[in-house]
């Protein structure tokens, strides 16, 4: 009843309609970026959709206040949103991580292709499907570092983006995303050698003739 | 051989930032020098970037997901939304 008195019939006047048609037409099509973005952070398929939904109801609302610009502008509003519709849904606080040396997260890399390499499955990319490992892997990791490796290395946004649509400063971006990286490096070596995967590998370097002989 | 073993060092430490396309021009250009005659520190880095492809690779297909889509226009339509 008061709602009615307060808000006369001219709301739904033709440039509300418009603005419905706009937000329609600009958000509804990264219904399943948000959606892939809500399931990373969940991992459960209800608790997802019901974000989402959260996501777009609020987008709705403050559409007014989005300035259009390009489509992916659009996609990291509605990410942001996402973001934090599942931050008031667990009352997650943005809680500080300790901060890794840039560069030792990049010495790891080496390490971890050189534990790859002497494992025999330097060529894991190249020749197993690790599609569902790392997708288990990713899902293991802890929100803060799940959410910048999904943005960057899933969704393709740049840290820059990832330090917007997250709130957070740049330096934080790249030493989550490295060591979110190291930590799947990790799993994902774990995994090549659960699977077997390093029976495959090519014979030890053989003995010289020369060596055999003085054996024998 | 010592001068050699930290000068790949160098260029390793800066593997994440260089394969993210993050460098300073000229930092970038003495990386790229290095790997064009070091296979060693070459190999890091394409493993990393085959690592980084995987991941890009297992993201999960876009799904149509028509019963969301649904849900989501009538939650919209409850709130007031004109369509």
């Amino acid at each position: 009843m008061l709602e009615a008195t307060r808000q006369p019939r001219q709301s739904t006047s033709e440039s509300v309609r418009e603005r419905d048609r706009e937000f329609t037409a600009a958000a509804l099509p990264w219904l399943p970026n948000v959606k892939r973005f809500a399931l990373s952070l969940t991992r459960n398929e209800s608790d997802a959709d019901d974000i989402v939904q959260e996501t777009y109801l609020r987008a709705h609302r403050y559409w007014g206040s989005f300035k259009e610009g390009t489509d992916s502008d659009c996609r990291k509003w509605l990410l942001t949103i996402c973001r934090n519709a599942f931050n008031t849904a667990v009352q997650r606080e943005g809680k500080s991580v300790a901060v890794d040396d840039d560069e030792l997260e990049s010495l790891a890399a080496a390490r971890a292709h050189n534990a790859a390499r002497s494992a025999g499955v330097d060529d894991m990319y190249a020749r197993l499907d690790l599609g569902p490992a790392i997708q288990n892997a990713i899902a293991q990791l802890d929100p803060n570092f799940r959410e910048v490796v999904v943005l960057s290395d899933v969704e393709g946004f740049s840290y820059e983006e990832i330090a917007e649509t997250l709130g957070v400063p740049l330096g934080t971006v790249r030493s989550r995303l490295f060591r979110a990286r190291r930590h799947l490096q990790e799993s994902l070596l774990v995994y090549a050698l659960d699977a077997g995967f390093d029976r495959v590998k090519p014979a030890p370097k053989l003995r010289s003739p020369a060596k055999e002989t003085n054996d024998g | 051989m010592d001068s050699r073993r930290s000068e790949c060092e160098a260029i390793v430490r800066r593997l994440w930032p260089f394969v993210d396309d993050k460098l300073p021009d000229s930092d970038r250009e003495q990386v790229t020098r290095h790997l064009e005659q070091c296979a060693d520190c070459l190999s890091h880095f394409d493993f990393a970037r085959a690592f980084l492809d995987a991941v890009h690779a297992a993201r999960p297909a876009d799904e149509h997901d028509e019963a969301l889509h649904a849900r989501v226009l009538a939650a919209l339509t409850d709130q007031g939304m004109t369509i």
